[in-house]
Formats: C-alpha cells, sequence, structure tokens
C-alpha cells in the first residue's frame, strides 16, 4: 500500500493532478480579486462567502501555505522524475547507435527496395552503418538522437524556474522613492540615502509622455554614485536596481505663526513635516487639479495634521492659493503656562515628482536560467524527435522498417514515400 | 500609408469571406477543384492582409501590435499563416472550412475596434514588446489550430472512412497527430512569449512575474497545454481526453485575450 502510494506521488498522473490543481488556483487567484480587507469580502461575498474565502487564503492564493504546498509537491515530482529517469534515457541514447535488433519495435516495414542508400538519403539520414546480423546484412542510422533529452530538460528548466522565483520571491528587498529635483530621501532602512538630481519628462508632438527620466545619487559607506533610470532602463546603484515607475505630484509646504514661517519644505505625497517646538506633524497625501473651492473645479491639496502619538487627527484640505488655519496650544517658554498659537498652512507650487523602485533581487539568473533550459527542452522534444531507421537485406530486395517515439502513423508515410518515390523528401525535421 | 491600409484591410477580410464560401462549397459539393480555389483566395486575402499591417506599420512608425484592433488584426493574421502552413503541409483541405469561419470572426472583431493610432504610453516603447505580442500572433494561431484539429477529431467517429469526408478527413490517430504538432508550435511560442514579457515587465516594471490576470492567465494556458502533452503519454487518455484538452487550452487563450482585458483589471488592459 505505502510502495503504491510512494509511486503513485512520482507518476504522471500525480503531475498531471497537480498541474490541474494549480491551474485552478491561479484560476480562483485572477478572478477573485486579491489583497482586499476582510471587511471587504464581507461586503462583497456576504459573511459566510467573505469568511470562506479568507479562511482559505483565497484572498491571497499565491502568497498561501496550501499553494506553496503544492508548488513543492511539484518540484519534488519533477526533480524525482528526472532523477528516475536518467538512466532509462542514457540507455536509450546509447541503444539508438546501436545496429537493430530481431523483433525491434517498429512504426512499420517496406519491403522489396532496391536501393536502401537512397531511402537513408531520402530521409536525411545518408551515411547508414553497416552490420552482419543472422547471415544477414543490415543498415541502420539514427537521427535526432539529443531529442531523446527534451522532457528531460524541459523539467529540469521548469523546476529551476519555481525554484528561482520561490527563492526571489523570499529573499527580495525592495523599496520606493518619491522625489523632486534636489530632494534626499532615505532607502528605507538600509542606511543609504538618495537624492534626485534631476527629473524630466519628454512629450510627444502631441502632448502624452514619451519619456521619463531621472538622473539620481546614491549616497553610503563607499562614497557617491550616480546613474540614469528611465522606463525600460533601470539603473544599476549599490546593488540595487532603480527603476522609474510611476509619477506624482509634489509641492512646497509652507507653515507660518505670528507673521513668520516656522517650517518649509518641498513634500511628496506621504511625507511628514514637522513643526518646530510642537509634537504635530502635517503629512501631505495628494494634490488634484480640481474638486476644491465653492464650485469644486480649484485645485487643491488634501492633508492630515497630527498631534504626536495622542491619536488626534485632523484630515484638512486647502484649495489652491488659499490658507488652512488651525490654533494649537503650545507651552510657554521656561514650561510656565500655555499660549495658544495660530498656524497657517499653505500648499503652494505643485510639481511633478518621480517615483522611483529599489528593488534587490538575487535569483533572477536562475529563474531565467531556468526558463531558457524550458525553451531548449521543447525545442528538442518538439523539434529534434528521435528516429531510426535501418533495412535488411532480404532475399533479392531489402526491408526498410523505421522507429520513431513519437508521430509514428506520419513517419510511416514518410517512410513508405521515401521507398517507393522517387523524390526527395521535403518535409522538415518537425515532420519527424 | 492608412488609407491604403484600409484598403487593403477591407479586401482582405472580404476575400477571407470568399475564401470560407469557397471552403463550404468544396465540402458541400465535394469538388477538388473548389477547395485549391478557396486555398488560393485565402493566400491571396493573407497577402494583402500582410501587406495591411506593414502599412500600418509604417504609418504609425512602429510595430502596429500594441492596441486592440492592431493586435486582433495579428491574431488573424497568425490564425491565416498557421492554417495555411497545416492545410498545404499535411494536404488537409477541409481544414480550410472549419478555420476561416475563425479567422473572419476575429478580423471582424478587429474591424469593430478603433483604428486610431495614438501614442505610445513609455513602458510600451520597448523592442521586447515586438518579440512579446508577434510570439503571441503564432502561439495563438497555432493553437486556434490545434483546438480545431481537435474537434474535428472528437467528431471523426462519426464520420464513415470511405467517401468524400473519409478521403479528406485524416484519420484520428493521424488528427491527434496534427493537433499535436499544432500544440507543440503553439506551446514552443507562448513560452517565448511568457518569457520575453517576463523580460520586458521586469525592464519597465521592475518585477518579471506580478500575478497580473493576464500573466496568471497565460501561465493557465501553458499549464493546460502541458497537461496536454502528458495525457498523451498515457494511452488510455491519448485521443479523446487530450483532443478536449486542446480545445480547453484554446478557451483560456481567447479568454486571455478577450476575457482578461475586458473582464480583469492589470495593466494589459488596452485602453
Ligand atoms: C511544470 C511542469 C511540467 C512541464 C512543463 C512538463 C513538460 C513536459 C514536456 C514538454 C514533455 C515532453 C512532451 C512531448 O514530447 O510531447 C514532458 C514529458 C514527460 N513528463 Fe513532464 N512536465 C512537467 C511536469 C512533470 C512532472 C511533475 C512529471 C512527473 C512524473 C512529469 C513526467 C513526464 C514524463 C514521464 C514525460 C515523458 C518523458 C518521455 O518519455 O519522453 N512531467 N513533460
Amino acid at each position: 500500500m505505502l510502495k503504491k502510494t510512494i509511486r503513485f506521488l512520482y507518476s504522471m498522473k500525480f503531475a498531471i493532478l497537480l498541474l490541474i490543481l494549480l491551474a485552478a488556483a491561479c484560476v480562483l487567484g485572477s478572478v477573485i480579486p486579491q489583497k482586499q480587507s476582510f471587511m471587504w469580502y464581507l461586503s462583497e461575498y456576504g459573511t459566510r462567502g467573505g469568511a470562506l474565502v479568507v479562511g482559505l487564503g483565497l484572498d491571497d492564493v499565491f502568497h498561501a501555505v496550501w499553494f506553496l504546498v503544492l508548488t513543492v509537491l511539484l518540484c519534488c515530482d519533477l526533480l524525482a522524475c528526472n532523477l528516475l529517469h536518467l538512466p532509462g534515457l542514457l540507455a536509450q541514447t546509447r541503444a539508438l547507435g546501436r545496429a537493430p535488433k530481431a523483433g525491434e519495435k517498429t512504426v512499420g516495414a517496406v519491403s522489396g527496395v532496391e536501393k536502401p542508400e537512397a531511402v537513408f538519403e531520402k530521409l536525411h539520414m545518408p551515411k547508414p552503418k553497416r552490420a552482419e546480423a543472422d547471415g544477414k546484412t543490415v543498415l541502420y542510422a539514427a537521427k535526432n538522437r539529443a531529442g531523446v533529452w527534451g522532457a528531460w530538460v524541459t523539467h529540469l528548466g521548469a523546476l529551476l524556474l519555481i525554484i528561482g522565483f520561490t527563492m526571489g520571491q523570499a529573499t527580495l528587498t525592495e523599496y520606493t522613492v518619491m522625489g523632486v529635483p534636489g530632494k534626499t530621501c532615505p532607502v528605507g532602512d538600509t542606511g543609504l540615502t538618495l537624492t534626485v538630481e534631476d527629473f524630466d519628462v519628454a512629450y510627444t508632438e502631441s502632448g502624452t509622455p514619451q519619456q521619463f527620466t531621472a538622473r539620481v545619487t546614491m549616497h553610503g559607506p563607499e562614497g557617491d554614485r550616480s546613474g540614469t533610470a528611465s522606463v525600460n532602463h533601470p539603473a544599476s546603484l549599490y546593488g540595487f536596481k532603480i527603476y522609474q515607475n510611476s509619477v506624482g505630484t509634489a509641492a512646497k509646504a509652507t507653515v507660518r505663526s505670528e507673521g513668520g514661517t516656522v517650517a518649509e519644505d518641498v513634500l511628496c505625497p506621504g511625507d511628514v513635516l514637522q513643526i518646530p517646538d510642537t509634537p504635530l506633524t502635517i503629512t501631505f497625501e495628494a494634490y488634484r487639479n480640481k474638486g476644491f473651492g465653492g464650485s469644486g473645479t480649484v485645485p487643491g491639496y488634501t492633508f492630515v495634521l497630527e498631534n504626536g502619538n495622542s491619536g488626534e487627527r485632523y484630515y484638512g484640505e486647502q484649495a489652491e492659493g488659499e490658507n488652512a488655519e488651525f490654533d494649537y496650544g503650545v507651552s510657554a517658554a521656561g514650561g510656565e503656562g500655555r499660549s495658544v498659537r495660530s498656524y497657517e498652512v499653505r500648499f503652494s507650487e505643485p510639481r511633478t515628482a518621480t517615483l522611483l523602485r529599489l528593488k534587490q533581487e538575487r535569483f533572477t539568473w536562475l529563474a531565467l536560467l531556468g526558463g531558457l533550459l524550458t525553451m531548449l527542452g521543447l525545442i528538442l522534444s518538439f523539434y529534434l524527435q528521435p528516429r531510426r531507421v535501418w533495412a535488411v537485406q532480404d532475399g533479392e530486395g531489402w526491408t526498410v522498417s523505421g522507429e520513431c517515439r513519437k508521430g509514428g502513423a506520419l513517419f510511416y508515410d514518410r517512410l513508405r514515400e521515401a521507398a517507393q518515390t522517387g523524390e526527395k523528401e521535403e518535409t522538415t525535421d518537425a515532420g519527424c | 500609408m492608412l488609407a491604403a491600409e484600409n484598403v487593403l484591410f477591407t479586401v482582405a477580410m472580404c476575400l477571407y469571406f470568399a475564401a470560407m464560401i469557397f471552403y463550404f462549397l468544396f465540402t458541400a459539393l465535394k469538388k477538388e477543384k473548389l477547395s485549391r480555389i478557396a486555398i488560393g483566395v485565402q493566400a491571396l486575402a493573407f497577402l494583402l492582409h500582410t501587406a495591411a499591417l506593414v502599412c500600418r506599420g509604417i504609418g504609425a512608425g512602429r510595430l502596429p501590435l500594441t492596441n486592440q484592433y492592431e493586435f486582433a488584426a495579428s491574431f488573424a493574421w497568425g490564425l491565416c499563416l498557421v492554417s495555411l502552413i497545416f492545410i498545404l503541409k499535411f494536404r488537409f483541405p477541409v481544414l480550410g472550412a472549419f478555420l476561416t469561419p475563425l479567422i473572419f470572426l476575429v478580423i471582424g472583431y478587429a474591424a469593430m475596434q478603433s483604428r486610431e493610432i495614438k501614442d505610445l504610453m513609455p513602458s510600451l516603447r520597448s523592442n521586447w514588446l515586438g518579440f512579446h505580442v508577434s510570439t503571441a500572433i503564432i502561439a495563438y494561431g497555432s493553437f486556434g489550430v490545434s483546438a480545431v484539429v481537435s474537434a474535428i477529431f472528437l467528431f471523426r467517429s462519426r464520420m464513415k472512412d470511405e467517401g468524400f469526408w473519409g478521403q479528406h478527413v485524416p484519420n484520428r490517430e493521424k488528427l491527434d497527430l496534427i493537433s499535436y504538432r499544432s500544440v507543440c508550435l503553439g506551446l514552443l511560442f507562448l513560452t517565448f512569449t511568457i518569457l520575453t514579457g517576463a523580460i520586458w515587465a521586469e525592464r519597465a516594471w521592475g518585477s518579471y512575474w506580478s500575478w497580473d490576470p493576464k500573466e496568471t492567465w497565460s501561465l493557465i494556458t501553458w499549464i493546460i497545454y502541458a497537461v496536454y502533452l502528458h495525457l498523451r503519454f498515457n494511452r488510455g487518455w491519448r485521443g479523446r481526453s487530450a483532443a478536449i484538452f486542446a480545445v480547453i487550452g484554446f478557451a483560456c487563450v481567447l479568454f486571455t485575450y478577450v476575457g482578461v482585458n475586458t473582464l480583469l483589471p492589470g495593466v494589459h488592459s488596452y485602453k
């Protein structure tokens, strides 16, 4: 029973089952919107349906444990399949080059052939070997022996591809940085910083963007390194690939109090400005080119004002050209009593900012190698189909037989044609 | 150039229709000569269709493979190319009677799309796009042929071996092999499509695989055809089950092509 189970686990039937399950998982992963909130699934699929979706991990199929288990099982199956078939394939490759034995498997035979060499020639096997067996002369030739390895190479390629992709995802380091020329931003917690030196948008004649190009410098322990990232042409600095990912709008934020400017900076969406001597912070959310003012046609800005960790939060809006005002009680100098100060926030001068994606992915080469091997394997499997032809002297004439593991019926047609007509074969290798 | 494209495209579409009628007449009247005319008309339509695509490419100053119209027109072109190859290589003109309606349908769908030439967004300005889409066209065309051959396979047992159908439609074993050949061609090109798409996505968006619906559906299609190949190794499942999978595979191709763009969101929707 155990043996049977193990044999099933390494069988092609199980491989087919795994592939079908993976395909079904992919269907679910593409049809059910992924990575939404629990509440979203409840509202979309009802209480039971939503709970089921989240409980089964269908809200993030491609990172669910069961999806990983299916993938690992497929990898084990691929590995086992390749290991188990290795001796057989070596033997097959050798056997293709040997003289045929009596009772050899064949797609069919044509007897009464007068010039067997011509048949070999027509089948693109111009130099058959000669041997003597049971007192009879035998001519034999093989073609496309490398094709024996097609499925093996495909399986190896698929295995490396899956391993490369999975390990790449598991060890991925990724940050996004949004900046405008002159601004320096930290790169996550790496200790590196990045300055956007220049950002250029090239337009076509009709005014649509043609290319976004950011010139950047990374500052780190080994000094400054500069490069250019544009769409389809990432830069490589400090082991990171830097992609020109998207664009957004930054704006200048000015905070004034009692007639003087107390804080000012250019903020990209998500950036925070601290108001000095207070726990207050202003987070810039977004610029929209309409939706503000009395008529709703004026451009404007949205931001969040926060009072330290107190949980006090105010969502603010400001139309272009106006100010947002608020009061805040600050401790008087010397810590005695509190006074209320009025603040004015003004966002202005919206400008295009670049969104850069910084990535360190370690196993891309393995996935690429896997992909290329898969291609090679498919070419070997499909277009180098191993075939063998032999002719045995039989009284006056010769009997020509052939073997082609795949496409026997079509190959027999070719064999017959080659044996019976004087015309040269036109069919390519694909028509084994 | 674009005016020439319009004329060539319309004439090619009419000729596809004419080829379809000739193929139907061939199967109805059972006259060999009609099959030769049908193949000739289809080949002529193909040449004009090619010329239309070339004109559009010159007119737009880029490969005509970037919007819904261009891709549909190219899909029909790929389907026609592969079908002609298989009709001639396997001397199987009856195939044309089943494939020309499909070609006509796809080119008709193309004709309904907007032909306006718009500037390309920056991420589409890549040489990888050319490789990615042109290989997809051949892959889709091959899968179309395999689905039709497999569908014929499923009905072959109802055809008598003697007479017109017996003479003009290969036996089940050969049909299975012809379908296999076109799946091989399609799968090879689909693998190339996915690989070049991944390389392009890596350069443009910084991620070679992000489970975008179009990517996911091309993987589903790829898996379905891998299952097809394995089914063929099993004597009990070869033939009927494999043929059913070839048809399901093409349904996935169509969904990847039309359904994903219209029903599921992602970076591949041609908006
Ligand atoms: C990603 C998954 C897989 C892919 C893409 C794949 C692909 C292929 C291809 C292309 C062939 C050659 C088919 C042909 O020449 O017509 C093949 C054959 C085969 N596959 Fe797979 N395969 C996969 C998984 C597996 C697994 C997990 C097994 C485990 C049992 C397996 C077992 C076999 C066997 C036994 C053959 C026949 C080999 C021969 O006799 O030449 N495959 N596979």
